[in-house]
């Protein structure tokens, strides 16, 4: 199975990859000009936009070794002083031009990490190479400083048809056949980001059924859940906010489920990650009880264990803007479910001649296979062309 | 080779007939066959494994009460299908509004694998057991006999199937050989027998789909055969999660429980059989199995198996991780 995100597989390499920012691209190459009259450039706009794959792109197009710093990295005067006070100051061991990436700033808090952000501007000073800062909102007040110092480069949504054009050239490298209407679709729903379209794209292109965009939820409608989950997983203090935390999710709680089971290994790593699939786990127990015995109080634990509950496995606060993922499980099902329907009306079928239970049947299918190769029996069971045409098919389900 | 070769699906073509023709369950067959010559049967409930002849006992019966006209008066409804009570009690319902066709003053209806009925439905069954009796008779199979209320199990006569023993299904085998013109060597019918667990539906149509291939079974062709239908392994779930890779244990457990259509339980069932084989210390085993327990409980429990099966992962994943403080790092 091929486990890379495309988003990752087809960053850009140069300039000529970037798409759609072109004017950005011209800035960029005029800061690089200049340096270091100006040391350091803001790549800023919203997530998706292509800042990092920007920042790459000038890397290669210098020939440069990246040193890039997140914004997790960014948590103390020391660590920043250390890493980025070397790194400038010394020439490169192989005289490689070097770039110093700081990405997602967003995440550097204004009061806990104050020191860090001072660090970052007295690094731009000092600095001998230019270093890049990718941001979502440049004009949060806590920049005010870095604005001055930094030459800032603004990078808009891209547009759809942009987009488009994109997943079209991924989907010929990928060998993927999806309609131009289902990909101007993804594109339009992507609102500009593109790393998002490609990821609607790499779940869309593991099924075959293009009427299945419409399941590409609107972006618009997530934002409530994308609030909650970066309050419950980067948060560590259990307080009144936390436990109201789902109180203005605008999706049925089953939905927030699916999200929080989704996005847990992206928040958490070893013990952490195990204790928070527990808390989920016992919030599950908890809505099977209401189900079955309409004990509507225990919603109580439900919530709690699902907020504070997955919040509580960590000791310390994350910083760092995370792109919280979609629920992907449901469409699996249904996929698999709408791939397998023939196979099910098989084994109904099957199941009606031997009395046995379909379900007994689904299960011995990979032995039914070989049975039902013979066309007397076919014949008998009635099957359709389309059911006769999956069992012909070499590898089916 | 005769031309009916391989014209049917070999559970029904050979599936007994009459009471003789029956293998294994002795008495069980000695005591339904005279009360199904008295022309009156109880309720009855069967209680059994897989494969050892609950079924095809029902059609006997029902065959042997009414003759010729055996499928107007028999209604078979499999309740693990069925979606509901509801769907259960309207089709009763109409099968039972009108009277019997024949001599006899009642209809059966064979309600297969009745313990896939959940509590209250088998309390609104039993009402309806109790609505109908004087038209109908019940025959009830299930796995189980534990999981069927205790008030329609005392309504009913209760037989407990055995596994069939390796002589019984030898004796099907042949007579199945025999008419197909097959040979089957020592061998073959040993690895046959060992494949199929005592299962006797089970056996014929690996003999069936062995036979599909030469109509001279060796040992080879049947493991071929049992290797082919073979369902994914649930090792590979685990050996991802110990070591401590969640996303990719859990990608593959959804996709073999898709791809093979496979419940939690199933899964479940299969890591706590899985769990011994395991290169880990005993007494991590132990802990593993009692997880495996606590995992099965709460799948009962809860709402949504899937997250069920996570947390049990999860507790693989501590395992592997020697359940100490192990590698914390942060989100990404």
């Amino acid at each position: 199975m091929d486990n890379v995100p495309w988003c990752e597989k087809y960053r850009a390499q140069c300039f000529e990859d970037v798409k759609g920012q072109e004017l950005a691209v011209d800035k960029v190459k005029v800061f690089l000009k200049m340096f270091p009259k100006k040391k350091a450039v803001a790549l800023h706009g919203p997530p998706g936009v292509g800042k990092t794959s920007l920042a790459y792109a000038i890397a290669s197009e210098m020939d440069a070794e990246i040193l890039e710093l997140n914004a997790s990295d960014l948590r103390n005067k020391a660590k920043i002083g250390e890493i980025v006070g070397n790194a400038s100051r010394q020439k490169s061991l192989f005289k490689k031009n070097k770039i110093i990436l700081v990405d997602e700033v967003d995440g550097i808090a204004s009061v806990k990490d104050r020191g860090g952000l001072g660090e970052l501007l007295g690094l731009l000073e000092k600095s001998a190479f230019p270093v890049i800062i990718t941001a979502n909102d440049i004009w949060n007040k806590k920049f005010s400083m870095l604005r001055r110092k930094a030459e800032l480069v603004q990078m808009k949504e891209i547009d759809h048809k942009v987009v488009s054009a994109i997943l079209n050239d991924v989907c010929e490298k990928e060998n993927v056949v999806v309609s131009n209407e289902v990909l101007t679709s993804i594109a339009i729903k992507a609102r500009g980001d593109i790393r998002a379209a490609l990821n609607d794209l790499q779940v869309l292109s593991k099924m075959d059924s293009p009427e299945l965009v419409s399941e590409v939820g609107d972006r618009n409608k997530e934002q409530s859940i994308f609030t909650a989950l970066q309050h419950v997983f980067q948060t560590s203090k259990i307080d009144e906010d936390m436990l109201r935390v789902y109180d203005e999710v605008n999706m049925p709680i089953d939905d927030v489920f699916l999200w929080i089971e989704e996005n847990i290994p992206l928040a958490y790593k070893g013990e952490e990650l195990c204790k928070a699939i527990e808390a989920l786990s016992l919030a599950d127990v908890f809505r099977g009880r209401i189900r079955r015995q309409r004990h509507w109080r225990f919603m109580v634990y439900e919530y709690f264990l699902l907020g504070a509950g997955v919040a509580g496995v960590k000791d310390y606060d994350r910083s760092g803007w995370v792109q919280y993922k979609k629920p992907s499980r449901i469409l699996k099902i249904w996929l698999q479910n709408q791939r397998a329907a023939k196979k099910k009306t098989i084994c109904q079928k099957y199941a009606k001649h031997c009395h046995i239970s379909t379900k007994t049947a689904m299960k011995d299918f990979l032995l039914l296979k070989v049975i039902l190769q013979r066309n007397e029996i076919r014949n008998t069971l009635k099957l359709s062309d389309d059911e006769v045409a999956y069992l012909d098919k070499p590898i089916s389900n | 080779m005769s031309e009916h070769f391989n014209s049917e699906v070999w559970t029904e073509k050979y599936r007994p007939k009459k009471f003789e023709d029956m293998v294994g369950q002795e008495e069980i067959i000695k005591r339904v066959k005279s009360l199904t010559n008295s022309m009156n049967i109880p309720h009855l409930l069967f209680a059994g494994p897989a494969g050892t002849g609950k079924s095809t006992l029902a059609l006997i019966i029902v065959k042997q009460l009414f003759g010729e006209s055996w499928r107007e008066n028999y209604l078979e409804l499999n309740a693990s299908d069925e979606r509901g009570i509801d769907v259960v009690r309207q089709k009763v319902k109409d099968f039972a509004r009108t009277k019997a066709l024949g001599d006899v003053p009642f209809k059966v209806i064979f309600l297969d694998e009745a313990d896939a009925l959940t509590r209250e439905a088998q309390q609104a069954l039993r009402r309806t057991m109790e609505n109908y009796t004087s038209t109908c008779r019940f025959v009830m199979s299930c796995n189980y006999s534990s999981k069927i209320l205790d008030p329609i199990q005392s309504r009913a006569v209760v037989f407990r199937f055995q596994l069939l023993e390796k002589k019984d299904i030898k004796k099907r085998i042949d007579l199945i050989a025999e008419s197909e013109g097959l040979s089957i060597s020592a061998d073959a019918f040993d690895a046959l027998y060992e494949a199929s667990e005592g299962d006797c539906r089970r056996v014929i149509n690996l003999l069936q789909a062995t036979a599909s291939i030469s109509p001279n079974l060796t040992p080879d062709l049947v493991n071929t055969i049992v290797s082919k239908a073979k369902p994914s392994d649930i090792k590979i779930v685990l050996d991802y999660a110990l070591s401590g890779d969640f996303v990719n244990s859990r990608t593959k457990l959804l996709d073999i429980m898709l791809k093979e259509s496979i419940s939690g339980q199933d899964v479940i069932k299969a890591i706590q059989k899985e769990v011994w084989n395991l290169p880990i210390d005993n007494a991590l085993k132990v802990r593993l199995t009692e997880k495996t327990g606590e995992a099965e409980f709460r799948l009962v429990e809860g709402a949504d198996e899937f997250i069920q099966l996570e947390a049990l992962i999860a507790a693989f994943i501590m395992a592997g991780l020697g359940g100490d403080k192990g590698d914390l790092k942060g989100g990404e």
